[in-house]
This record gives structure tokens, sequence and C-alpha cells, in this order.
């Protein structure tokens, strides 16, 4: 029968105190723990959008500065054709609508007819 | 100290590591709360000084923040990444200590024993056990430390510290033998002399 090495049993008695040994973190070091956390946290995606401004929440939606310039473009363009419209987009409008257009919402012997309608 | 219900209950320490990263609040407190216990604890029993343990997890616990944005999911567990993180930080501190070991530098009481004589014994062995595991290379000192302090099985202190099982038998083995060489002389000093 091989013999324990009183060495060993000393070795082994160590190491299940070590096992045995419970601690417990500090609430001092809970909270510097914590602090470090709230650090180095980064920030969520939602929280960034709401901290953003309406004209940024515009653009992130248009999808930035290129679709701006676009628009302004075209913008520029409306007024300018509004103003002064060129002789090729007078023709095609008179070929559409005509030289002048006229509406009557009403027709003038509506009463005449509402009349009829009443007595009969 | 925490009184809050767990908003996290049954949910992998994985999930809540990527709620921190997606800036969850509440997430870093529940994650500490469930790791910052057993971290302390692998530090405290490697070093066997409290002041230092606390900074080895405190530090641990920072890689861990920081780490998180890049987490990749189901590579590594979160438990054998910090037990590997702490076994560096206690390795490289136990290093800085090696050749300068002095029991005055474990003075102060560490909690959990029942009198003041047992405290004192336990703090004694407590630090001679670290400042003889400071005496070995490095890998050995981390395999002895994860098999015998920590109670971990082989495979995984093998997947642990990234080497196979195989090393890690041999390891603890030589490292046993070591720190058995090492603590020889100290057994009346540690009150072992009565067997």
């Amino acid at each position: 029968m091989m013999m324990t090495d009183p060495n060993d049993k000393m070795l082994d008695d160590l190491f299940a105190d070590a096992r045995a040994f419970k601690v417990a973190p500090s609430d001092a070091l809970m909270a510097r723990v914590l602090a470090d956390a709230e650090a180095a946290q980064p920030k969520s995606q939602s929280v960034q959008k709401a901290r953003l401004g309406m004209w940024a929440q515009f653009m992130d939606v248009i999808g930035g500065w290129p679709a701006v310039s676009g628009l302004a473009a075209a913008t520029v363009a409306g007024i300018w054709i509004g103003v002064a419209p060129p002789s090729s987009v007078e023709d095609i409008t008179a070929s559409f609508m005509g030289d002048e257009v006229s509406v009557d919402l009403f027709s003038s012997d509506f009463g005449f007819a509402a009349g009829d309608f009443v007595d009969g | 100290m925490n009184a809050q219900p767990d908003p996290f209950a049954g949910a992998p320490d994985e999930a809540l590591l990527v709620a921190f990263a997606n800036g969850d609040g509440q997430a870093a407190r529940f994650l500490t709360t469930r790791l910052l216990p057993r971290v302390l604890a692998q530090a405290t029993r490697m070093l066997g000084n409290p002041s230092e343990a606390e900074d080895v997890a405190q530090d641990a616990m920072m890689r861990l923040w920081k780490i998180a944005p890049e987490w990749r999911q189901g590579e590594a567990q979160i438990s054998t990444w910090l037990y590997r993180v702490v076994a560096n930080l206690c390795t490289d501190r136990l290093r800085k200590r090696r050749g300068a070991v002095s029991l005055d530098q474990v003075a102060e009481p560490l909690d959990g024993t029942p009198s003041v004589a047992a405290q004192m014994q336990t703090n004694a062995r407590m630090a001679a056990l670290s400042d003889a595991l400071a005496q070995l290379p490095d890998r050995q000192a981390q395999a002895v430390a994860l098999r015998h302090l920590e109670g971990l099985p082989n495979p995984e202190i093998a997947q642990i510290m990234d080497i196979s099982v195989r090393s890690v038998e041999s390891l603890t083995a030589r490292g046993k033998r070591a720190l058995a060489d090492i603590m020889a002389g100290r057994k009346a000093e540690l009150g072992y002399d009565d067997d």
C-alpha cells in the first residue's frame, strides 16, 4: 500500500481551505465596477436618434446632402418654369387645356329643372 | 445589495452582454451581480491579498465592458473568457512579486472566518499558497490554480488556457509537485505540524 506523502496531504488541505474560502464583493467595489461600466457603455442607437433634431431626422429620412441638392435643383427649376415658361411648355399646356378654360359649377337652368322636379 | 427583480432571469450571460452593448442601462448591474463574486474569488485565491484581488477583479470586468461591442456570440463562454483574463492578470502580478515575497504584504483581514486566530491562520495559509504559486512558471501556476483552487475539470481548463487536456495534466502534475516542495518548509509555520 502506498503511503500518502505528508507534503501532498498538507497541499490538499491547503487547496481545500482555499476552495472553501468565500468572499463577497464590497459595495465600494461594486460601485467602482458599475462606474466603469457606465463610462464604457456604448450609447444605444434609439437614444442617439431621439437626440437628433428635426432637421437631422429629415436628412436621415431623405438620404442626406445629395438628396437635398437634388431637391433644391428641382425646386428652382419648377419656380423658373412657372415664372417664365419656355415656348415649348406653353404649347404643350395650350394643347391640353385650350387657351381659355371656364368651369360652371351650377348649370344656369338648374333652378328650372329643380322646379320641374318639385311640381312633378 | 440588489433588491430589484432580475429582468434577465434565465437569460444567459451572453444575452446580458449584448444588451449592455446595445445600451441597456440595467444589464451592467445584473451582469456584475452574476459575475463579480466569482471573478473576485478567483483573484483572491490566487493572490491571497484582498486589495490586489479587488484591483484585478475591477480590471477584468473593465475588459469585459470594453470587449462587449465586439463580442462574437457562440465563440466562447463569458465565464471561460473571464477565467482566462483573471488568471493572466493574476500571474502578471505574481511574476512581479517573484523574488520579493514578504508575508508582511498580506496583513489585511479576510472575511469569512469565525475567530481572529482562525482568520489569521487562514490569511497566512492563503498568502503562503499565493507566494508559492508566484515561484512557479506562469502556465504551471495558472493550471494549478484553475485545477486545485477553482476545482475545474481538466477539459474546461484546457479551453480556458487554449491547450490540450494532456498539457493540462502535465502542467498540473509538475506544478503541484513543485508547490509541495516549496511549501514543505513552511508546515509548522502554517499549523500543519500535527499530522
